[in-house]
């Protein structure tokens, strides 16, 4: 049962086919008559794609290329950050700046982020108690915090409150000094 | 009165008496050393800073001005030491966060765990479906079923339910993080040794077993290369020790490198991890998963 109806199946596909395939020569037919160009069937043939015995000569077939994948290649995306260019003056148009060759001779060292900026972050709880972070330190924390209050003292007048935080080697300042910390650092050479 | 100066009598007695026994008659048995223990202190290697020997590894990747390379001794598990290898601060000498390697082992005892602990609800019980006895007149306290958690045999009211899963995921940089601190911690402890390859003379686990004893590197040691493609000689010599264990780089983790007293890694490890570990300190966020391909994965 199951296998007689397969037959039947295809023999309607055939017919299908054969019926388009009759229609499409047809159609080269027409072309033919109204142009006089076999050329001109054949591609028609061939946008199509009707496998028949006139078209099969003239399609090109299939060819595999590597070369176009350069043009995937540049789509692809960097994982890592690059080292930022040589510029010829500092600071850039931005305001980047850096940091110096040789790292100052202070007892504490501050990094810079994986962005290469100075890591000197703003935070806001309750929306109206400004803090300020600063980040990546390593060495002698009590020095630049030292450090910090006698700057912040003198910009501000009076002495912020200041949280060292020795585990994860990082300075939170009570109220918004980051546009400050960030040049005083920056001139520093961090 | 005479009553109370004997027993402070028999006190004072029994203090001179015990004075006299070994010190651990009072302790608990697992904390009695045996009499015949020759405890021998870890003896103190040079550091090999101060040492002429050539530096047979630098750092490929750039170091940060303000830091300096770690020395550490590149030693052989047939003869003696080599030279001298360069490492990279970033991984090696990262200040030592406890609270991450606890974070990190927690993670990693917990995440794999799916409870299979579940019991039976008042409906899940067998039975239970009718009333035992009417609601007034028989004397006896009100029941909807034989099966509430009130009765005996029946189901439990808040109890663990189904396979429960364990599962979280710690951030990818505190689980980078857990691994240099493990890394730094052991090479400041001196448990960290590098060598250059795992050939050994034979394939007898007795060989390893004098060697750690020999260069008194405790307990356990977890030998760490590259590939597992290892030499044959040292895949038996381990096959049948459970103390001693062979892992690829890629299977390290902070609770197996704390679980091992020692751990050794081959020059090659050491590049792997060097390059893998330092690339998420300038890396990108995943803009699509990293399995997926990016111009310059390490």
């Amino acid at each position: 049962m199951r296998c007689s109806l397969y037959a039947l199946n295809r023999s309607v596909v055939m017919a299908n086919m054969a019926l388009s395939c009759c229609a499409r020569m047809k159609n080269g037919i027409k072309i033919l008559k109204a142009t006089g160009n076999f050329s001109r069937v054949g591609a028609k043939m061939q946008a199509n794609y009707c496998v028949s015995a006139s078209s099969s000569q003239t399609y090109p077939g299939i060819t595999e290329s590597t070369e176009e994948y350069k043009y995937v290649e540049r789509l692809i995306p960097p994982s890592s950050v690059p080292t930022p260019p040589k510029h010829d003056q500092y600071p850039t148009p931005s305001g980047w700046r850096p940091p110096a060759a040789v790292p100052p001779a202070l007892p504490y060292m501050v990094r810079r982020s994986r962005m290469h900026n100075v890591p000197v972050y703003s935070d806001i709880t309750h929306g109206n108690r400004k803090m300020t972070i600063v980040r990546k330190i390593e060495g002698d924390i009590w020095a630049l915090e030292k450090d910090l209050k006698d700057f912040l003292t003198h910009t501000s007048g009076t002495t912020p409150l200041m949280q060292v935080n020795e585990v994860n080697m990082s300075i939170r300042i009570k109220g918004s000094f980051d546009k400050d910390l960030k040049s005083w650092l920056l001139e520093k050479g961090f | 009165m005479f009553r109370r100066s004997l027993s402070v009598c028999c006190r004072q007695i029994g203090k001179t008496f015990l004075s006299t026994l070994p010190e651990d008659v009072g302790l608990p048995s697992n904390l009695k050393l045996p009499p015949n223990l020759i405890s021998t202190a870890k003896r103190e290697r040079p550091s090999p800073v101060g040492s002429g020997l050539p530096v047979l590894r630098k750092c490929e990747i750039e170091i940060p001005p303000q830091l300096s390379a770690k020395q550490a001794w590149l030693e052989s598990l047939k003869d003696d030491t080599l030279g001298l290898v360069e490492l990279h601060p970033d991984v090696f000498a990262v200040p030592p966060r406890l609270d991450i390697l606890h974070e990190v082992i927690v993670w990693q005892r917990n995440f794999k765990r799916i409870s299979h602990a579940k019991v039976k609800t008042r409906a899940e019980v067998r039975g239970g479906g009718r009333k035992p006895w009417q609601q007034k007149g028989s004397g006896r306290a009100r029941h909807g079923s034989i099966r509430s958690p009130l009765w005996r045999g029946g189901g439990i009211a808040h109890g663990p339910r189904g396979p429960t899963s364990y599962y979280y995921m710690l951030p990818m940089k505190v689980r980078v993080l857990g691994l240099k601190v493990a890394l730094s911690t052991k090479l400041a402890q001196d448990y960290l040794h590098i060598i250059d390859s795992l050939e050994i003379p034979t394939p007898e686990p007795q060989y390893l077993l004098d060697l750690a004893k020999q260069r008194q590197w405790g307990e356990s040691v977890l030998i760490v290369d590259v590939h597992e493609d290892m030499p044959e000689n040292i895949l038996k010599a381990t096959a049948n020790l459970k103390t001693i264990n062979l892992m690829p780089v890629i299977g390290l983790n902070v609770y197996s490198m704390l679980k091992h007293e020692t751990v050794l890694l081959t020059v090659d490890a050491v590049n792997f991890l060097e390059k893998k570990l330092l690339w998420h300190d300038h890396r990108y966020s995943p803009l699509y998963p990293f399995r997926l391909p990016y111009n310059d994965f390490p």
